[in-house]
């Protein structure tokens, strides 16, 4: 009993010399945990990268055009072409009689018999 | 036990003060040091989460030493325990917009990462071994004297080298209880086993450990007292 008590208080003195030891963290180890935690952070907080790798369709379409102000041009006239088909001014023909109106006969012979021609060749 | 590498978000073992991450801003801590170490760990995350730098300083100083400490007696390589203690610690930080307070404590959560980083470790290189004096970082006592220190550096030493000798397992039960003072319950938490096998382990460790040093008390001064 008496040596298991002794055991007991060596082991007790040996834990509490390592806890004793080893309080203390490295600074340079501090320093590289802190870098880390930064470069972290900066990560969340940093914007996001440029999206031109994955733009879709529409984006490069629209960059094609010029963007939002060129793409806003080209719906304005647009509208206007459908405004003008649909009630032209007085000065344009009728669009709806230029679709339906018929074919018109020409007659370039109009003033020649063939039968007084043939035998003046004859 | 899960491995380090295959958890993948905090596990709820404990409860704790409650902070989710949108409850705390960067200014939170502005009040002063005593406001700031007033803080749980919870709380440090959740600021860490959004964007604190003291947070990090103070998670740093309060949860460093600790994961170093674990990872040097576990692994008996200064420089493999400073490398275990820097990973388990970005694992922390990168791990923290997912933190879900009050499921689990954060030391508990740092304290197991660090074991199955150690685990990792040990797997991969056999080369640890007995701790060397210069391994050990100065005591942070200056009150004690030189003498006293040596005697110090001494005995722990002698510790580290029978603790390398004991299976992993004691070794892991043994530090955490008896160096790191950890409850038999928290380190059941820690170690994924019922607190029984941790008794059992501690026990065996203790008396493997007194034997080891059985043959060394003369030497590490207790002939007299």
């Amino acid at each position: 009993m008496a040596e298991t008590d002794t055991e007991d208080a060596i082991l007790a003195a040996h834990f509490a010399a390592a806890r004793r030891m080893v309080g203390a963290m490295p600074a340079e180890l501090e320093a590289r945990i802190l870098a880390d935690a930064a470069q972290v952070q900066a990560g969340r907080t940093a914007p996001g990268p440029a999206r031109s790798a994955g733009a879709g369709l529409m984006q490069q379409f629209l960059r094609v055009l010029g963007g939002w102000p060129a793409m806003g041009g080209l719906a304005a006239a647009c509208a206007a072409g459908v405004w003008i088909g649909v009630a032209p001014p007085d000065f344009l023909p009728d669009p709806v009689g230029l679709m339906v109106q018929g074919d018109t006969d020409v007659n370039l012979l109009d003033s020649y018999a063939l039968s007084s021609v043939l035998p003046e060749e004859g | 036990m899960a491995r380090a590498g295959t958890i993948t978000g905090p596990g709820g073992l404990r409860g704790g003060s409650a902070a989710a991450p949108g409850d705390l801003a960067p200014g939170d801590l502005a009040p002063g040091e005593d406001a700031e170490a007033a803080l749980s760990d919870d709380a440090l995350v959740a600021l860490f989460a959004n964007g604190d730098e003291r947070a990090a300083r103070r998670l740093t100083a309060r949860l460093g030493p600790r994961t170093f400490s674990v990872a040097l007696r576990v692994l008996g390589d200064r420089d493999e325990a400073e490398d275990v203690a820097q990973e388990a610690m970005m694992r922390l930080w990168r791990m923290a917009p997912d933190w879900q307070p009050g499921q689990a404590r954060v030391s508990t959560w740092l304290y197991r990462v660090t074991l199955n980083l150690c685990i990792d470790r040990k797997r991969r290189s056999r080369r640890a071994g007995a701790l060397r004096l210069d391994d050990v970082p100065d005591p942070p006592d200056p009150g004690r004297s030189a003498p006293e220190r040596m005697q110090d550096g001494a005995r722990a030493d002698a510790l580290q080298s029978a603790l390398m000798s004991l299976p992993e397992r004691q070794r892991q039960a043994v530090v955490l209880r008896h160096i790191e003072e950890l409850s038999n319950p928290e380190i059941a938490g820690i170690m994924e086993i019922s607190v029984e096998a941790v008794e059992s382990l501690t026990a065996r460790g203790r008396r493997a450990l007194a034997a080891a040093l059985a043959g060394r008390r003369d030497e590490l001064g207790y002939s007299d007292g």
